[in-house]
């Protein structure tokens, strides 16, 4: 990854701003986090943050299991902003 | 005695010391700083060796503390000192922290956390996610009891004298919520779009972004809000009270008018407005010109007033204030600004072609402006009127527009910096350090020429800003120098004179009396003037100031008329319940690093002789506002954008809570309160806080807890399921490198369960632990830690000297191998787990303000015969329980608890004993 991470605090601030740009790039299909941080242009661990945020929120659920490389996909609920 | 016991802390030790101690009959005071009781063992997944669920064995216990008849507890409260009293025991002071939620209404419902714009990391749940502002601490907390996180009033909010929740707004912004930015505004002011353009918002002078890159654009925010309700909505589509039966003018329908009538009317009053101009507005309308503030955003402000039943009479000029009163009104707000001009004192005054600047101003915005093409235009005076007129004068096709100032520099002029540059950069041109001394007129009767002397005396700031608030109308003088001379005659069309706007006293004189040069003598709190039914608000109470003073006047001058109208008091009470401002070196000292953000600012066209009135500033497109609003810092935590109040079923949210702080005597203290974890990324080498991927063993215990942050256990680099994890174990204790060279106890039990739990969560995963010795030294951990080998774990002796990252966030783990010939071997896993040691938890040593809290040389509570008397300290009547003496896991927590607790029964019976035999 070799990228330096930013504060925590700064970067779950920010989920607010991602509801957005995240729930459009599930709209068509479930995606995994580094699915969803290729189309939002957002490094992987941030996206984790928001991702998680939005689950517990109400905003994604997981969908079916883990893929072959051990990642879930994220759909969404259909809760708006 | 108002308590015999005081606990201090609720983890385990705290909780069944309580629990003890409450019943052997004693009155026990447990304050706890969280929102729940429980400490960190409810945040646990399960506990070794047993295995048995953590918040199975900790429930029961958090139910029984909070439900025991003989237990007091005050949860999210602190104490601030204790010290001895005079009967031997303590006198302590308290302090329940305001949670901003009625907790006797809270009903734990979840609703005020789900509509919260402000995400800040969990405490919970190791900071692994998000939660909200506005919290309950986990799902079974107790008492399940919501809190607002607020750390002050933002900034941004503190500053605005509309009382305009600017936090809030941007928030919702940044959200996508922008009816319910522009609703928040509205909770202020009808004037959103005014405001969004003509406000010279010192919101943004104190945003605290402005000490990094630069300020959000908070009042372009506004803008866009109030455009997009424009074009989306019809109507402002709020609520407004049933009819109270009472009907209010309102004289004047500035800003502070039009705010005064709009508060009164939501409140159910029946508000009728007098003008005396032919269209309302006063100023907004008639003195800011159409390029600065378009008039369709004025009528579309103004229409949100007549949306909800407000008359708006205009040619209607009153003269008599108790006459308009005795026609049926309960009460009238005198909002008439100040508009009298100071006359030119020079000869030729009243020729042709010389024109004050508000009828100037007036006419032009009415249309019926001259036409100055191929015309020199000399305005005289620097302030606000002064530049609109000169740049209207511009547009009307004048090939010059001059201004005459006294001051002697840009920075002196009476006006705000932004005005200033804005004219300059038009082309209009300035003479500076000049007085007129006549107007030379032609035999017509025109003038043709203003005859100049040069200036002196020191100019100072005029009328215009000499009351405004600090930082709010802030004068040009960062502006450059232009070149000035002071001209002995420049030839004029044209003559606008600008020198200064007073109140006019004639219609309030005999009524309320003239205070502060020809204002309005009223109450400055009250507004109220000594006609008790009339109330004064904007200019005509403090002088020519701003658009957003006046709102914010008008906003307290109707509040202050609902109170008389209802026989209210109008003292005992604040308008806007703010908290101390949060600093800005606080907000800055919350983050390790902020990312520079390319600041958000709006484009304003400025250019040479423009000839057309159209907007010169664009608005910010959907992207740019959320964008902007992104930089927000969320100063004060909570941006009190009131979602959670207008969501809140049981109406329990209440922003005017303040710290209780009260005085209890208790017999005895119990210290409990803990320890605190080590910090990993202080063994930098592990690349805590680097790589995403290592995570501590309290993180990956809320992975395995069934209330997780994420679905199942994942990494945080990528969401990823691990396959091969890695466990470091002492990461912080026995490491004399870092200060500590005690053995946390606990860490390879944990470990070992966590080894357990994960592979019965991910049966596919490989568990590999780095240890240096395997502590396992208690009643079946033996068997514990051999059942985990027998299940797969591999267990290697040695210390790991480093971690690096791989390209897909894998980790490389460099490590020692004793066991294999102490050779250095590298492995890759897909997460690594450092099994943090603990770290004395020092935040009750200056608690006692007579004789210091004793610590032993590590900083733990020291028990100075701990083997004989385990949990006495140092002060008689001080005991402690738990961690907060040394490490040690929960079996020994409780068995220690049980020490203290027989300690502090031996104390009480004792000191009991005493005093009776102190009466025989
Ligand atoms: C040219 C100019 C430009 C300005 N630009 C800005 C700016 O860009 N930003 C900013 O923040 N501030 C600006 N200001 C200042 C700002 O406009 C005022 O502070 C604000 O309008 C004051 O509001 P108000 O309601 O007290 O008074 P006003 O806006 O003056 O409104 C008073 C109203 O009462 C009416 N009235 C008066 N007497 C009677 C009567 N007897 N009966 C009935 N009606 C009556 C008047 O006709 C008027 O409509 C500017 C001021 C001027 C003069
Ligand atoms: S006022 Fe807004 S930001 Fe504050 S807690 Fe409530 S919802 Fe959250
Ligand atoms: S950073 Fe945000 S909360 Fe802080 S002052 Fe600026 S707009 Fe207000």
């Amino acid at each position: 990854m070799n990228q330096t991470l930013r504060d925590p605090r700064e970067v779950m601030r920010e989920e607010m701003l991602m509801h957005a740009p995240i729930l459009a790039a599930v709209a068509e299909e479930p995606l995994t986090i580094p699915q969803i941080a290729e189309r939002i242009g957002h490094p992987a661990p941030e996206v984790v943050y928001w991702v998680m945020g939005m689950r517990r929120y109400g905003f994604l659920s997981e969908s079916g299991d883990a893929d072959d490389d051990g990642f879930f996909a994220y759909a969404a609920t259909g809760r708006q902003v | 005695m108002d308590y015999d016991v005081l606990v201090l802390g609720s983890g385990i030790g705290g909780m069944e010391s309580s629990i003890k101690l409450a019943d052997m009959g004693y009155q026990v005071l447990l304050v706890e700083k969280e929102a729940s009781v429980g400490g960190r063992m409810i945040l646990l997944s399960k506990v070794f060796p047993t295995l048995d669920c953590a918040s199975c064995i900790s429930g029961p216990k958090m139910s029984t503390t909070i439900n025991h008849p003989n237990i007091k507890t005050l949860a999210y409260s602190e104490i601030d000192h204790i010290s001895r009293n005079t009967h031997g025991g303590f006198q302590v002071t308290v302090r329940e922290k305001a949670k901003f939620v009625d907790w006797a209404a809270c009903t734990g419902c979840d609703v005020c956390q789900k509509e919260c714009t402000v995400a800040v990391p969990d405490q919970f749940n190791a900071e692994l996610a998000p939660r909200r502002a506005a919290y309950i601490a986990f799902p079974q907390a107790v008492p399940k009891k919501a809190i607002l996180d607020r750390s002050g009033t933002s900034p941004c909010i503190a500053a605005c004298p509309a009382g305009i929740k600017a936090h809030g707004y941007v928030s919702l912004t940044r959200t996508g919520k922008y009816e319910e930015a522009f609703q928040l505004n509205l909770d202020a002011t009808p004037l959103v779009g005014t405001l969004g353009r003509a406000c010279y918002a010192p919101c943004e002078n104190g945003c605290t972004r402005s000490q990094v890159e630069g300020t959000l654009p908070i009042r372009m925010i506004k803008r866009y809000v109030a455009d997009e309700h424009y074009a989306t909505h019809e109507g402002p589509g709020v609520e407004v009270s049933p009819p109270t039966g009472k009907s209010v003018a309102v004289v004047g329908s500035g800003p502070a008018g039009l705010t005064a009538a709009w508060q009164l009317a939501r409140q159910g009053h029946r508000v009728t407005i007098h003008e005396a101009q032919a269209s309302p507005g006063g100023y907004a309308r008639h003195g800011i010109p159409s390029f600065r503030l378009p008039k369709d955003v004025v009528e579309a402000d103004i229409a949100n007033l007549t949306a909800i039943g407000v008359e708006i009479i205009c040619n209607s000029p009153v003269a008599d204030l108790q006459a308009l009163k005795d026609s049926g009104y309960d009460a009238v707000v005198i909002a008439t600004g100040a508009h009298r001009e100071a006359a030119l004192d020079a000869a030729g005054v009243d020729a042709a072609g010389v024109v004050s600047g508000l009828s100037y101003l007036k006419d032009s915005a009415a249309e019926v402006g001259p036409d100055l093409t191929g015309k020199r235009v000399v305005v005289v005076g620097g302030d606000v009127v002064a530049m609109n007129a000169a740049r209207t004068a511009l547009r009307q096709g004048a090939t010059s527009a001059t201004v005459v100032a006294e001051a002697g520099k840009p920075g002196a002029l009476p006006c705000n910096e932004i005005e200033y540059t804005e004219a300059a950069a038009e082309g209009v041109e300035f003479v500076f350090s000049t007085s007129v001394a006549e107007l030379r007129t032609a035999a017509s009767g025109e003038v043709t020429a203003v005859r100049c002397v040069p200036f002196s005396a020191p100019s100072t700031s005029a009328d215009a800003s000499e009351d405004a608030e600090a930082g709010e109308t802030v004068q040009a003088a960062a502006a450059p120098a232009t070149a000035s001379t002071a001209a002995s005659e420049l030839v004029a069309d044209l003559v606008i004179t600008c020198l200064g706007l007073d109140v006019d006293e004639s219609l309030f004189v005999e009524l309320a009396g003239v205070g502060n040069k020809s204002r309005i003598l009223a109450n400055r709190r009250s507004l109220q003037t000594k006609a008790k039914w009339l109330f004064a608000a904007g200019d005509v109470a403090s002088g020519l100031s701003t658009i957003t003073r006046a709102v914010g006047s008008g906003r307290r001058a109707a509040h202050m008329v609902d109170r008389f109208l209802k026989g209210e008091s109008l003292d005992g009470f604040e308008l806007d319940s703010k908290l101390s401002t949060t600093k800005h070196r606080d907000v800055l000292a919350r983050h390790s690093s902020i990312t520079h953000r390319d600041p958000v600012t709006g484009q304003v066209r400025l250019n040479q002789q423009p000839r057309d009135f159209a907007e010169i500033e664009a608005g910010l497109t959907e992207e740019e506002a959320r964008s902007g609003a992104g930089s927000c810092l969320d100063c004060g935590i909570c941006s009190e954008c009131q979602e959670c109040a207008k969501q809140c079923p049981a109406f329990a949210i209440d922003m005017t809570q303040r710290d209780k702080v009260s005085e209890v005597e208790v017999g005895a203290v119990v210290v409990s309160t803990g320890h605190k974890l080590f910090a990993a990324d202080l063994k930098p080498e592990y690349g805590f806080g680097k790589f995403p991927n290592v995570i501590t063993a309290m993180q990956m215990d809320r992975l395995l807890a069934p209330t997780r942050p994420f679905n199942t256990v994942l990494r945080p680099g990528d969401g990823k399921v691990p396959d091969r994890i890695a466990y470091i174990s002492c990461t912080g204790s026995r490491d004399k490198t870092v200060g500590n060279p005690l053995c946390s106890k606990f860490c390879c039990m944990y470990s070992i369960k966590q080894n357990q739990l994960i592979m019965g969560a991910l049966p596919l995963a490989d568990v590999t632990m780095h240890y240096m010795d395997m502590r396992a030294a208690g009643k079946r951990y033996e068997e514990f830690y051999t059942q985990a080998r027998d299940m797969g774990a591999q267990y290697i002796k040695g210390r790991v000297a480093k971690i690096t990252e791989e390209e897909n966030g894998d980790l490389l783990v460099r490590y020692e191998d004793i066991e294999n010939g102490g050779g250095i071997v590298e492995a890759s896993y897909d997460l690594v787990v450092l099994a943090v040691g603990i770290q004395p938890n020092r935040d009750v040593e200056n608690l006692f303000t007579d004789a210091p809290l004793g610590l032993d040389e590590y900083y733990y509570v020291a028990e100075p015969s701990a083997e004989l008397s385990p949990g006495q300290t140092n002060i008689p009547g001080v005991f402690v329980a738990g961690t907060a003496a040394g490490a040690k896991d929960i079996v020994d927590t409780i068995l220690h608890a049980g020490a203290a607790v027989a300690q502090v029964a031996a104390h009480l019976e004792h000191q009991h004993f005493a005093e009776q035999e102190a009466l025989v």
